[in-house]
């Protein structure tokens, strides 16, 4: 079943379409708004990767880093300076971009800027911010939970569907096993995919331990590479990978943002892996074992 | 003075749809069941935005789902109801004759037959014991 298709951005930046039989899109960038001459500079660097590949794209980085493990974890450059950045990102790279908030009464002004809304995970089934993502009428980017089953997804579409707004994409950042550790169970994708919206694979929170380091999380980036390559086979619409020039230096994620020297490498592979499942499936139809019941 | 069942219709014993368990197609199953119980009804009515009967499910639909699904029940439970609903079913009008309608519940050995007018929509359920009180009240039994 080909997955409805989201539209975001569009008027002065690109219009980057998400979903059915379309090409992979990529969300990327540094985790957190580091400064406005990183966000310009990593922008522009990532622009140029996606322009030499042909691949869709939407920048991501955030204003506000509320769910860090530690009080004296950089927490973010804040609501107004974060926004003023994005939005010269917005204009002098024509890209879209995606931010997440993690607090009600942030939606409006992010959505004031932001082309794409996101939901940050641990958030994603509270009811206050999830209807305030959807009444802003923007596209919205909502993470499976790490403790959450795919299918409970549901309860968390219909919040934001209960506002009238239906262009959500759904995206599996890893899955808790035990403590302080994820796992990616690739099975989430066609069960999320069953909601009807497009499902993209958030690789670099994938390979993070979360909170493994004491007071931060620690994070296997040598896997990304492998997993994206599973999970453009298995079926996604879209790519999300934070990426950095300096990534041990990253005030945030930084034992799991991706170093950009990887980007192109890694980004092409998964274009390739896209094109060719469309491809078998262009040939071979859509999956079809059933289970009669 | 009882009246002979034969020249009663089904419309005098229709259970009407606010008393039916109908309910969305995108219903979840977990609800739906809930829907179920607090109607006391073995069936759930999955009707579309103009009312009309797009699917059945019963308990007997319930077991023979429970004994094939191999989804973990969580799963099952998040399911749209008209996922595992039936699309196919008989159903009667209200001009039906209650001994017809009798006969169609006994040949089919089910409990419960759909009411709908001409276009499809749903205008209630005949179920197997108020129509057999019927029965026995008309015959003067």
């Amino acid at each position: 079943m080909m997955s409805k298709i989201i539209s975001v951005g569009g008027g002065d930046v690109a219009t980057v379409n998400i979903g059915g039989a379309g090409p992979l899109v990529f969300l990327g960038g540094p985790c957190a708004i580091e400064s406005r001459d990183h966000a310009l500079e990593m922008a522009g660097r990532i622009g140029a990767i996606c322009k030499a590949l042909d691949i869709p794209w939407i920048y991501k980085s955030c204003y506000d880093k509320d769910c860090r493990s530690s009080i004296g974890s950089f927490h973010g450059i804040g609501i107004d300076d974060g926004l003023e950045i994005l939005a010269e990102v917005r204009v002098t790279q024509g890209v879209p971009v995606v931010c997440d908030f993690s607090d009600a009464e942030w939606a409006a002004q992010t959505a004031s800027v932001v082309d794409f809304i996101q939901i940050p995970a641990y958030l994603c089934r509270q009811t206050h911010v999830l209807l305030a993502a959807g009444e802003t009428g923007k596209p919205v980017h909502l993470k499976k939970g790490q403790f959450m089953s795919p299918w409970n997804m549901k309860n968390s579409v219909r919040k934001i569907e209960s506002t009238g707004n239906q262009q959500i994409l759904l995206t599996d950042r890893g899955t808790f096993f035990g403590y302080n550790m994820l796992v990616n169970d690739y099975r989430n994708f066609p069960i999320m995919a069953e909601t009807g919206y497009p499902v993209c694979f958030d690789a670099t929170h994938s390979v993070q331990l979360p909170t493994s380091m004491g007071n931060i999380s620690g994070g296997q980036r040598e896997f990304i590479p492998a997993l994206v390559r599973a999970a453009a086979g298995c079926g996604i619409n879209a790519l999300f990978m934070e990426v950095h020039d300096n990534p041990d230096e990253a005030l945030s994620d930084a034992n799991t943002q991706l170093d950009i020297r990887y980007l192109e490498n890694i980004l092409a592979q998964a274009k390739a892996t896209h094109e060719v499942r469309l491809s078998l499936l262009s040939q071979w139809g859509e999956d079809n074992v059933h289970v009669e019941c | 003075m009882s009246t002979s069942s034969a020249n009663r219709t089904i419309e005098d014993i229709l259970l009407k749809p606010d008393a039916i368990p109908a309910m969305p197609p995108k219903t979840m199953v977990k609800e739906a069941l809930e829907m179920m119980t607090a109607g006391r009804l073995g069936l759930a009515c999955v009707v579309d935005r103009k009312g009309c009967l797009v699917g059945l499910f019963t308990d007997g639909d319930l077991r023979r789902l429970l004994l094939r699904s191999q989804k973990p029940l969580s799963a099952l439970f998040a399911d749209d109801i008209i996922d595992h609903a039936r699309t196919e079913f008989m159903s009667v009008d209200r001009h039906t004759s209650i001994s017809e309608a009798l006969s169609l519940l006994q040949q089919r050995e089910i409990f419960d037959l759909p009411v709908l007018d001409s276009a499809g929509k749903l205008e209630g359920v005949i179920h197997l014991h108020p129509a057999l009180r019927a029965l026995l009240e008309s015959d003067g039994a």
